[in-house]
């Protein structure tokens, strides 16, 4: 058990393999869950299970949504740019 | 629905239930018998913060290195200090895009307990000073 313990506390001390490569950015999802999450469970006025879920889903995609326009209008704005 | 003010003195409540939100993510819906709430949003944000140790190691935390990066950690609870102590002064090694990873998730789960206090307090507030008359 102790052993266990202490393999799982070492993953800790020493940082993940991420490269700056396009698919490091699907890191961001799961944060996006989070704040979503943590988002709705704050505004809702009564969590019950399927109405915060949807809610919360619904903020995700939002903001995903939102994010993944912004990027297509950046890499357009590059694209000119560059050209 | 109606609200009416009531006259207690509602700041030891919202202070017990801001320091509770500080010292455990939930903590203070729980002193509001929120359970619900207090449970969602303790696993989303702990989750948050030990996914960004596991990221970018302990080593993210550094009261010495990354003096503004650990201020908006601590948000997330003072025992954070603790992982600061061990890791001051760069122990641990931490380097490139985990360290950014690493420290955008940590302090996004400090800001959110902000986020969580500020809102428990403000529902502290409104219990102790507005009943609701259905």
């Amino acid at each position: 058990m102790l052993e266990l313990a202490a393999i799982l506390m070492a993953q800790f001390t020493i940082p993940e393999e991420i490269g700056t490569t396009p698919r490091s950015l699907l890191l961001l999802i799961p944060l996006l869950v989070s704040i979503a999450i943590v988002y709705k469970a704050t505004k809702v006025f009564r969590v019950s299970a399927g109405n915060f879920i949807k809610e919360s889903a619904l903020l995700f995609g939002s903001i995903l949504v939102f994010m993944v326009i912004t990027a297509l209008a950046l890499m357009a704005v590059a694209w000119f740019v560059v050209r | 629905m109606a609200y009416h003010k009531t006259e207690e003195n509602p700041w030891p409540l919202m202070f017990l239930v801001g320091l509770a939100g500080w010292f455990l993510p939930g903590g203070g819906y729980l002193v509001l018998k929120e359970t619900g709430r207090a449970l969602i949003i303790f696993v989303a944000i702990t989750a948050t913060f030990v996914a960004g140790l596991y990221i970018g190691s302990i080593g993210v935390v550094d009261p010495i290195g990354y003096r503004l990066w650990y201020v908006v950690q601590m948000m997330s609870s003072p025992l954070v200090a603790i992982i600061g102590y061990h890791t001051q002064g760069g122990g641990f090694p931490v380097y490139g895009r985990p360290i950014e990873m690493g420290q955008i998730y940590t302090s996004t789960a400090g800001l959110l307990n902000l986020l969580c206090i500020v809102n428990a307090v403000y529902m502290a507030y409104i219990r102790k000073t507005q009943d609701l008359e259905q």
